[in-house]
């Protein structure tokens, strides 16, 4: 396709790809730290089974009690718990200790704290109460009238589903612990939303050189006149789309691809999203379904992909109509933005607060929450509902611009 | 007056032109060449767009690089393609490029509504240019050539775009204007100039292949043109033996115009060579080279 | 110059103006609006803002040993006052609260206690009681006065020192200064933006138009380029002053001024290298904006002389810009005389990047004198 070649052929285009890989890496590197730490769920899962019940919690108990007490013959100290162990010793008395009785102490400490939270998920979890938080939530917006009323019908649902969750047990899964690694939000908040900043602002950039490339070079009176005509623009939409893929997946493949050699995940591919350990802030992820995080994964590379490809629609339809690539860009930036803040204008007592927040921008943003309960885009069709209603849009509008340009004059 | 004093023009290992020698005085001069031959290059260097690899261009003596602005205060340049702004109207164009000549708009204003006219563009002067036809844009170019009431005129396919009528009178007035400055005129439609042009220079192979008038040219071919007719399945092997400036179908017949260097057929007519006929015969086995 | 201002004439049409003016919006409603709707942000933030004026006016802009005992007092006799409040409604000392101290140090767990709490900060909002809260934790910062707060390495001590020995204490509450710094970091972003947006394509449009050819075999000839650049500063010039003054009037309705004579190392929690007041503070932070959209506004034009095509020229600055939010701002603008950073930072940054913007485009200005124009 020669209007893929002039985005490839232009160095801009991959260079600054070049560039934001190398960037992606490098962020996942310098976060690493903790990546051994990590691996004792593993060792968790592979020793206990996935999921955490009375027996196998009991069995992991025994195990610690165990392997105390050989720390305790080897450091000759005695506690009641690593913790405690860790609290009292100071600066000096750390040094004197090898790096194996070291590493030793911190692991067992690691599976400690493993263990506690796991004992205490019943009752962690029996206290919360989520019609309290939906009523907390429209308090913290200040919402009323139909929003209001709106949000709390959402947190029912969720309170049934929540309560659904709790008893098959979904969430007595071992997983990262959130509160201590922040696992899910650095993947799904921050390394994601890199991806999908850099991956929007090639697939404009590439999108509206495409689009506007014969008004720009010139070549517009030849190229239109041929055979293939003004039809040109479908190939140049197709070729807009076709890059924007693959832009996608090269870029998800290559920073994904390092996430998952520092952060070793192989364990826990098939743990559920909803587990009791994947519990960041206030309120644990509760997903609407029963998903592993590798289906998680997977769903929310797709809503990326969807985005994506969306965006290059509506660029390609701006590029067509103005015919000049920094308008189309600083255009589609724009939208973008304003798209977002939308939500923000409306009433607060009315529905419309939520109807706006179906929309691209604030759906490619609000990743780490896709299909989850909670918060102001929880709804249970929110994903599905905003891709489809998008598509519709983006695709009335290539739509109606392409019509306008076989109409145009070309001067 | 303008002296193009051994000038070479390299790209890289490319070429473009080669220890170029002319002298130029008041008058009329056509820069005849096919495309890619090197006119536009040596126009460019004339203008001080490009600079001579070797050699220099002199005026009055002074070198035009040195000379800077009080060189380019003498020029009036029509390029081939320029540009302009589409939502600007010619009164507005020509406003902005005689600040950019170093005219006051006290001065510029009477003198863009004359000139505008001159063009037969006066009743279109406050219209935006995104609304013009290829021809009138072609006149404001030309009209803005002649802001600074140039002593140098150069002009680079000005005729493109401008229907006959507009072409004679075009002719007409580059004939007023060459008695008293140097015009030089680049262009490959040879009826243009054949018949107003004091000097043709002709380039071929990097280099000046003529630098004189019309009919000296014309009589490099003396007796070597003819034209005969013959049936159409003659004409093949008549092409493959003779170099053909025209073929022209008449009453059934080929007419045929060709040279023809040694003894004639004798039921060839001698025709007197036309300027076409020079350039057809020189650049007859040329091919399009790069111009850049 | 009339060239000059024809050449503006280009960069600031309608379009490109109107199009300024929805970025602006935009920008506006996310970044800037919280600043200055928000101002100041709920509780104690509002307690702290009024306080802070009434210590300006009865104390001025130095506290000295003798001023900080006096606010103590005061707080004392405020203190009392509450007790009086409590312990004249039963229900408070049904609930085991006999007094202010008793109300600060409730039992987390006592739920009757917790639910009284509340009432009075969150509900009914007494105002007594949000400034008892905020000239408490002020007092704490007197009594701490002569520690850093941080660890520090020798330079920043030093310094500190050096202000202490000044009678300089950090005894003013900090709501308007982390204000200030949040605002013009995002008003920053949005002149930032503004200027990089209108400046970056006029000078590649006169060369894809193929102006270039009439431009510079006129009698201006090349110097044209000269005064192209010199529009461009101009117009960035205009720009951003006419942007300054509009989200500064916007910031007036913060109604700071009572604290412009404070010297800003007297706001908690901002050592700083140097002392300027708040107000030649915001003088400063205006400044820096001016560099910062002049040193963009040379290297947008820089770019715009040398790449072939649009989207080149928003790919190269891109980085440029990403690497500015991340860090460029904070550093430069938002942190600007911060002791976080070495004294030297700051200043080499800013002459670093001037000299490598005002070099690139001398280079190109000599570049263009003897080019050859062929496009």
């Amino acid at each position: 396709m020669y209007e893929c070649r002039k985005v490839i052929q232009s160095p801009i285009f991959l260079g600054l790809f070049l560039l934001f890989s190398v960037y992606n890496i490098y962020l996942i590197v310098s976060s690493s730290d903790h990546k051994e730490e990590l691996k004792i769920v593993n060792e968790l899962i592979d020793i206990y089974g996935r999921d955490i019940s009375d027996t196998s919690l009991a069995r992991l108990d025994q195990d610690i009690q165990q392997e105390m007490t050989q720390l305790k013959r080897s450091v000759g100290l005695e506690f009641e718990s690593v913790q405690e162990l860790l609290e009292n010793m100071s600066l000096e008395e750390q040094e004197t200790y090898s790096q194996e009785q070291w590493s030793q102490i911190q692991q067992l400490a690691v599976k400690e704290m493993y263990f506690n939270t796991a004992r205490s998920i019943d009752e962690n979890y029996a206290v919360i109460t989520i019609q309290a938080a939906g009523e907390d939530e429209v308090r913290r917006y200040g919402l009323s009238g139909s929003a209001a009323s709106y949000l709390l019908q959402e947190y029912e649902k969720l309170d049934k589903r929540f309560k659904e969750l709790v008893k098959n047990e979904e969430h007595k899964q071992w997983f990262f612990a959130g509160k201590a690694y922040f696992m899910h939000s650095f993947l799904f908040q921050t390394v994601f939303r890199h991806i999908i900043i850099e991956s929007l602002l090639l697939i404009v950039l590439a999108t509206a050189l495409i689009t506007a490339y014969e008004f720009e070079q010139k070549t517009q009176l030849l190229m239109f006149s041929t055979k293939r005509g003004r039809k040109l623009m479908k190939d140049k939409l197709t070729a807009s789309i076709v890059i924007a893929l693959v832009t996608m997946i090269f870029l998800l493949g290559i920073t994904l691809g390092t996430f998952f050699i520092v952060f070793d995940y192989s364990h826990v591919w098939s743990t559920s999203i909803s587990s009791a350990f994947n519990w960041e802030y206030n309120f644990p992820y509760i997903a609407w379904w029963d998903i592993s995080f590798e289906t998680f994964l997977w769903l929310v590379a797709g809503i990326v992909l969807a985005g994506g490809l969306l965006m290059s629609c509506l660029t390609f339809a701006l590029s067509a109509v103005v015919k000049n690539s920094y308008i189309a860009f600083a255009g589609i930036a724009l939208f973008f933005v304003a798209v977002l803040l939308l939500p923000s204008f409306m009433s607060k007592s009315s529905i419309l607060f939520f109807i706006t927040g179906y929309n691209l921008s604030q759906l490619l943003l609000g990743i780490p929450n896709s299909f989850m309960g909670g918060g102001l885009t929880g709804s249970r069709n929110y994903e599905w509902l905003t891709v489809s209603c998008w598509t519709l849009i983006a695709a009335g509008i290539c739509f109606v611009a392409y019509r306008r340009f076989t109409k145009m004059d070309i001067g | 007056m303008l002296v193009v004093k051994e000038v070479t023009k390299q790209y890289g290992d490319f070429t473009a032109l080669r220890d170029i020698q002319l002298e130029f005085e008041t008058g009329l001069y056509g820069l005849l060449a096919p495309n890619g031959a090197g006119k536009t290059t040596l126009i460019k260097m004339l203008t001080t767009l490009l600079y001579p690899t070797k050699g220099e261009i002199l005026y009055n003596g002074n070198n035009i690089s040195d000379m800077d602005s009080s060189y380019r205060e003498l020029l009036g340049y029509l390029p081939q393609q320029f540009g302009y702004y589409k939502n600007y109207s010619p009164k507005q164009y020509l406003l902005y490029l005689s600040a950019l000549k170093g005219i006051s708009k006290k001065e510029a204003l009477p003198k863009i509504i004359e000139l505008l006219d001159k063009v037969a563009l006066g009743d279109v002067m406050n219209k935006k240019m995104k609304k013009f036809s290829g021809g009138m844009v072609q006149r404001v170019g030309i009209a803005q050539a002649l802001l600074n009431d140039p002593k140098i005129l150069i002009l680079d396919e000005p005729t493109a775009g401008l229907d006959p009528k507009e072409r004679a009178r075009f002719r007409i007035l580059l004939t007023d204007l060459a008695r008293s400055r140097l015009v030089i005129v680049s262009t490959h439609i040879v009826s243009d100039i054949e018949s107003i042009a004091n000097e043709i220079i002709m380039i071929k192979n990097q280099q000046i292949l003529y630098k004189d008038s019309v009919e000296t040219i014309c009589g490099t071919l003396d007796g070597a043109v003819f034209e005969t007719s013959m049936e159409f399945e003659q004409l093949e092997s008549f092409r493959q033996s003779h170099v053909l400036l025209s073929e022209k179908q008449e009453y059934g017949k080929m007419i045929v115009r060709f040279i023809h260097k040694e003894t004639p057929l004798v039921d060839w007519l001698p025709v007197q060579p036309q300027l076409e006929d020079v350039f057809l015969y020189e650049y007859r086995d040329e091919t399009n080279g790069t111009e850049q | 110059m009339r060239m000059i201002w024809n050449e503006m004439k280009k960069i600031l049409t309608w379009r490109m103006l109107t199009f300024l003016l929805l970025v602006n919006a935009v920008l506006y409603f996310l970044l800037i609006s919280f600043d200055i709707e928000y101002f100041p942000n709920g509780r104690p933030a509002l307690d702290g803002y009024h306080l802070g004026i009434e210590m300006i006016e009865e104390y001025g802009v130095l506290m000295d040993e003798e001023e900080m005992l006096d606010f103590r007092r005061q707080f004392e006799s405020r203190k009392e006052e509450a007790n009086e409040y409590l312990q004249a409604r039963p229900e408070f000392a049904e609930a085991g609260i006999d007094g202010y101290e008793g109300l600060v140090t409730s039992d987390w767990d006592n739920e009757e206690q917790q639910n009284l709490h509340s009432q009075i900060m969150h509900e009914q909002q007494v105002d007594l009681f949000w400034e008892l809260q905020e000239r408490s934790r002020l007092i704490d910062f007197h009594d701490t006065k002569e520690m850093i707060g941080f660890e520090p390495n020798t330079l920043q001590q030093t310094r500190f020192d050096k202000l202490l020995t000044e009678g300089k204490y950090q005894a003013y509450p900090e709501v308007v200064i982390q204000n200030f710094k949040e605002f013009i970091v995002h008003v920053g972003i949005t002149i930032l933006f503004s200027v990089v947006l209108l400046i970056s394509p006029f000078i590649l449009k006169d060369r894809t138009r193929r102006l270039l050819d009439l431009q510079y075999t006129s009698k201006i000839g090349r110097s044209l380029y000269k005064t192209k650049l010199i529009a461009g500063i101009l117009s960035a010039g205009l720009v951003i002053t006419m942007l300054l003054a509009f989200y500064f009037s916007l910031y007036a309705q913060n109604g700071t001024s009572p604290y412009f004579s404070l010297g800003v190392n007297a706001f908690i929690a901002n050592l700083t290298w140097y002392d300027p007041t708040f107000l030649q503070y915001i003088w400063l932070c205006i400044l820096a904006i001016y560099v910062i959209g002049f040193i963009f506004t040379m290297l947008a034009m820089s770019v715009s002389s040398v790449v072939p095509n649009f989207v080149t020229l928003i790919g190269i600055q891109i980085p440029l810009i990403f690497v500015m939010l991340l860090i460029g701002f904070n550093i430069l603008l938002g942190d600007i005389i911060s002791v976080q950073f070495p004294q030297w930072l700051v200043p080499c940054l800013y002459g670093l990047l001037s000299i490598v913007s005002a070099g690139l485009l001398i280079y190109l200005m000599k570049r263009e004198k003897v080019k050859d124009i062929s496009e």
